[in-house]
């Protein structure tokens, strides 16, 4: 896992990043603190060792000088000497010297001049070169000088022949040699060189270092001026050097050099098992360290990884496997916490399951569950039946007993539903007065049975409050697979059933083939309803009325026709039922009334002047707004009031009576004649109608179309007539389509007819032309 | 090496005697900066020869000295090195005038030393490195050696013209030099001679220091 690694690695990352820190800081301090010590101690010994060396040779010059001395002073070698013969001195020099195991030697005159010598550079007879310096030499208080001589370096020594007075000077030389070196360096403890320089040539190196050294031990030595320590490297191995200058002439170009050198590497040596130690430990500090972060973070990692997986295991809705954590740490609270959030969210889940599927307040199933149901049943391909129901008077059941009585008798239906029902079949809530039955099983047969035991429960009475409530079920059926094959197109068909089911006396229907293609057919008409006006499907035709006692026509009826863009002609009887029951009936009587007044105003310009009636729904008498915005109009196409009649239903005055009188007062107000409308479809009474502040009342066609003398029809109309004048109200007679059923009319004083056999509705263009024409063969019109 | 010769100052009284009788010649060393100088030696040469009988001299050593430190004899003079210490020497010479050497010992030795050849010889004891002497051996028969005083004095000359000629250890390469001419009158003269000295070098060793050790070794021999 990805937690664990990243965890543990950068827990074991950090810690071993401040092992290491610590680890190089201590090696380093430790590293500079013995490369401090080693060269301290090597300066140290460099000092030290300096003195001892500049000790030694002292003493050494010393040593020669004594036994120079001695020598000098021995009878026989003064004797000798005293002899002035050159070959004996020559030979006594040899003799003594070899005594002293000097390598040179030379008999000089009180006065400086050799008188004898055995080095072939400086002869007899010649000045000494180094005899003011031989002479200095007391005076200085040292023993001896150190020269170059014969390309080597030599300590030079002398002492007077006294006879007994000073006669002679006898100088000794001693090369210094590489057994010299190495006894200084014995005794020192230090690397010595020694190098004659002459005319700034240097001269043969003697030196204890190994002979490979040599030539970069003479670049150094003949570098250096001074004599302070410094740093030297010799093929790859460091030492302290110190140069010493022993020449004791203080001529520059030639001179005895002498260089220390305190090794450096050894003295290194000696601090490698020390950094090994370390290296050693460092090694096992990280080998522990990181071995110790792997287990702290693996006893973290691995916890953190179970509460990954519990959680995990949550995310994906296993609520009963609880993570086991035995620890009493953080990470134990954390455990205990993921398992009351499991338990907690099991409990809610559940709950929210439950909401999701059933209906609050009912306890029922919703309608999410009903469908899942109807779904695997039809998975399953097992028969079923979908019954849609609907309370038909539950508007008025709530206004009687108000919303809890509502939530206490929907509870009741929820159990009466149950009851014809078996076990294993579902009731479902849809909304406020729709429930939704599965009955499994079940044909067409059997679900209209059940449906019809379903009406009957319903219908007896139940007592809520002070009430007897008596249901009013219509119920629409949709059965699996004779009806569909889906849950949605089932569902559907049962929706329509039931709408269907309204129209029908028994208040139930079956699902019938093609109905939904008719359902499609309104809810497109219902959409592009709001729309029509706007997009110039809308037109006017004028059905003219004629007068039936003058023969004349000064009267029309403005219809309304839409030419839908797909469906063509679309009836008012179809389009009109829809707009009212969506709503959109008053943007139609809005449309219709200006397109009237805009049309009065266009015919009253050319002298046209006639009487409009325009149909007023229902919910135009609603909305109290009608008579100003009529009001309004009529200024702007400045159309006299007179020339409108607006046609009103009986159901819809009657439907909010008190608010529909008080909008059509107002239009009266404004001068507008009102009409009733299909008069003797609905319930009202003439005493009802009294009260209303009509002008015109329109008998319905129904009545007028097969009119004849015997039909019960006849009587209807002529009480009709005769009863609506003693209103004083007129009478128009629709559907007139015969000549007898008008001459029935004229003989009982109805006032107008209007029908085919006046003319059937025109459009503006024709209405005026049929207009033009009537009026000049006015009989036409009339018979 | 410089050698800077002071003037030679002659403020002389001269005493007479009889013509013949012995005149005195009292002679005052000075060096340089005239502080009285003793062991210069001051030889004459006189109008006549003298007539030397015995010549015979002795240089003893005494307390690991010679004594005296400077002796003046006449060429050809028999020269005994008696030994007064308790210890021996070995008086030795490599000057050219006279080379010898006196194996070590002790007393008298039997035979002296002649010194046939004029000249400086210096005298040194092999064993004792610090024990210094001179000989001055001349041919002017008449010599002597300046005492602690710087005073020399010269009698039984007669009177007449003297050339005289100076030595001291310390001259500028031990050479004697001039020590000018001058007349001795009957009734004496008293000459005062200037001579240059180099300060004594440090060549010489110098006589060991006595010690505890020495001083109760000696003590112990003495009693």
């Amino acid at each position: 896992m990805k937690l664990r690694t990243s965890f543990q690695a950068r827990i074991a990352g950090v810690l071993i990043m401040l092992l290491l820190i610590v680890v190089v800081a201590v090696f380093l301090a430790v590293k500079a603190a013995t490369q401090d010590a080693v060269r301290k101690q090597a300066q140290a010994q460099l000092e030290v060792g300096t003195r001892v060396f500049e000790g030694l040779l002292e003493m050494r010059g010393k040593r020669l000088r004594d036994a120079v001395q001695l020598l000098s002073a021995d009878f026989g070698f003064r004797d000798a000497v005293a002899s002035a013969d050159s070959a004996t001195i020559r030979s006594v020099l040899l003799n003594h010297g070899a005594r002293i195991n000097a390598n040179d030697m030379f008999l000089l005159g009180m006065d400086g001049t050799v008188l004898s010598s055995t080095v072939a550079q400086i002869p007899e007879g010649t000045p000494f070169p180094y005899i003011q310096a031989l002479r200095d030499l007391r005076s200085k208080n040292q023993s001896m000088l150190i020269v170059p001589l014969q390309g080597q370096p030599h300590l030079l020594v002398d002492s007077t022949v006294m006879a007994p007075l000073p006669i002679a000077r006898v100088v000794m030389g001693f090369s210094m040699d590489n057994d010299l070196a190495q006894e200084l360096r014995s005794l020192s403890g230090l690397q010595v060189s020694f190098l004659s320089v002459v005319h700034r040539l240097p001269g043969q190196i003697i030196s204890t270092q190994p002979e490979a050294l040599f030539e970069s031990l003479r670049g150094v030595m003949m570098s250096t001026s001074s004599d302070h320590m410094q740093m030297t490297e010799h093929q790859s191995q460091s030492f302290l050097s110190k140069t010493l200058r022993l020449g004791s002439i203080s001529d520059s170009d030639s001179d005895v050099v002498a260089l220390l050198q305190s090794p450096l590497d050894q003295a290194m040596q000696a601090f490698a098992p020390l950094d090994e130690k370390l290296f050693w430990i460092t090694l096992v500090a990280l080998a522990g360290s990181l071995i110790g972060t792997l287990l702290l973070a693996r006893s973290v990692s691995l916890p953190v990884r179970e509460l990954a997986q519990a959680a995990q295991r949550i995310g994906e809705g296993d609520y009963s496997t609880p993570v086991v954590l035995a620890r009493s740490d953080e990470l134990g609270l954390l455990a205990g916490a993921i398992n009351s959030m499991q338990s907690g969210i099991a409990e809610r889940e559940q709950q929210l399951a439950h909401n999701a599927l059933h209906d609050g307040l009912t306890g029922l199933p919703n309608r999410a569950l009903v469908m899942e149901r109807l779904g695997s049943a039809i998975a399953a391909k097992r028969a079923v039946a979908l019954l849609y129901l609907g309370i038909d008077n539950f508007r008025a059941i709530n206004d009687s007993i108000g919303p809890e009585g509502v939530e206490q008798l929907l509870q009741i239906i929820g159990e009466q539903l149950l009851l014809p029902l078996r076990p294993g079949d579902t009731v479902a809530r849809l909304s406020g007065n729709e429930f939704l039955l599965l009955v499994h099983n079940a044909g067409t047969d059997a679900a209209v049975a059940v449906a019809d035991r379903l009406q009957r429960l319903l219908l007896k009475p139940q007592r809520i409050g002070e009430h007897d409530i008596a249901m009013d079920a219509c119920i629409g059926i949709a059965v699996y697979p004779a009806n569909g094959d889906s849950a949605a197109e089932l569902l559907q068909r049962a929706s329509i059933a039931r709408q269907d089911a309204v129209q029908m006396p028994g208040r139930l229907q079956v699902y019938e083939d093609g109905r939904d293609l008719a359902h499609q057919r309104q809810i497109s008409l219902i959409r592009d309803l709001r729309q029509a006006a706007r997009n110039g499907e809308l037109m006017l035709h004028y059905q003219p009325k004629l007068d039936i006692r003058n023969g004349r026509v000064r009267q029309a009826e403005a219809l309304l026709r839409w030419q839908h863009p797909q469906f063509g002609n679309v009836s008012p009887a179809e389009f009109i039922v829809l707009a009212e029951r969506t709503g959109s009936i008053q943007i139609l009587t809005n449309w219709v009334i200006e397109e009237s007044m805009r049309q009065l105003a266009e015919w009253a310009r050319r002298g046209l002047h006639v009487q409009l009636s325009v149909n007023i729904s229902a919910d135009d008498l609603l909305g109290g707004d009608l008579p100003d915005r009529v009001s309004d109009l009529l200024k702007l196409y400045r159309v006299p009031a007179e020339q409108l009649i607006f046609e009103i239903t009986e159901s819809a005055v009657m439907r909010e009576p008190e608010q529909s009188l008080n909008v059509l007062n107002r239009l009266r107000e404004c001068g507008i004649s009102l009409s009733v409308d299909d008069f003797g479809t609905g319930y009202s009474s003439l005493a009802h109608l009294k009260r209303l502040p009509v002008q015109e009342l329109k008998i319905d066609q129904s009545f007028v179309r097969n009119l004849d003398e015997t039909s019960e029809d006849a009587v209807i109309v002529r009480s009709t007539i005769e009863m609506s004048h003693n209103l004083g109200l007129k009478v128009v007679a629709e559907g007139v389509e015969y000549e007898h059923s008008l001459r029935l009319l004229e003989r009982w004083h109805c006032d107008t007819a209007q029908g085919f056999l006046i003319s059937r509705p025109l459009n503006a263009v024709a209405f005026e032309a049929w207009i033009a024409k009537s009026h000049t063969s006015p009989s036409l019109m009339v018979h | 090496m410089t050698h800077v010769l002071s003037s030679l100052l002659v403020t002389a009284s001269v005493l007479f005697g009889a013509v013949a009788s012995a005149a005195t010649l009292t002679a005052e060393f000075v060096d340089g900066q005239g502080k009285p100088l003793t062991d210069a030696v001051l030889t004459l040469q006189g109008p006549a020869p003298k007539a030397e009988p015995a010549l015979k001299a002795d240089m003893d050593q005494r307390d690991q000295r010679f004594a005296p430190h400077v002796l003046a004899v006449r060429t050809g003079t028999q020269i005994k090195f008696p030994n007064s210490d308790n210890i021996r020497h070995q008086v030795y010479s490599f000057s050219t005038p006279k080379r010898f050497e006196l194996r070590l010992y002790g007393g008298t030795p039997s035979d002296p030393v002649l010194f046939d050849k004029p000249g400086v010889v210096v005298l040194g004891c092999n064993i004792h490195d610090w024990m210094l002497g001179y000989v001055y051996v001349t041919d002017d028969p008449w010599f002597g050696v300046s005492d602690d005083k710087g005073t020399l004095t010269l009698d039984q000359l007669p009177a007449g013209h003297y050339s005289a000629t100076l030595w001291h250890p310390l001259a500028p390469d031990m050479q004697p030099v001039s020590g000018g001419e001058f007349d001795i009158p009957a009734s004496g003269l008293r000459q005062r001679f200037s001579v240059a000295v180099q300060p004594k070098g440090d060549d010489m060793p110098a006589a060991p220091p006595s010690s505890a050790f020495g001083d109760a070794f000696h003590k112990a021999a003495h009693e």
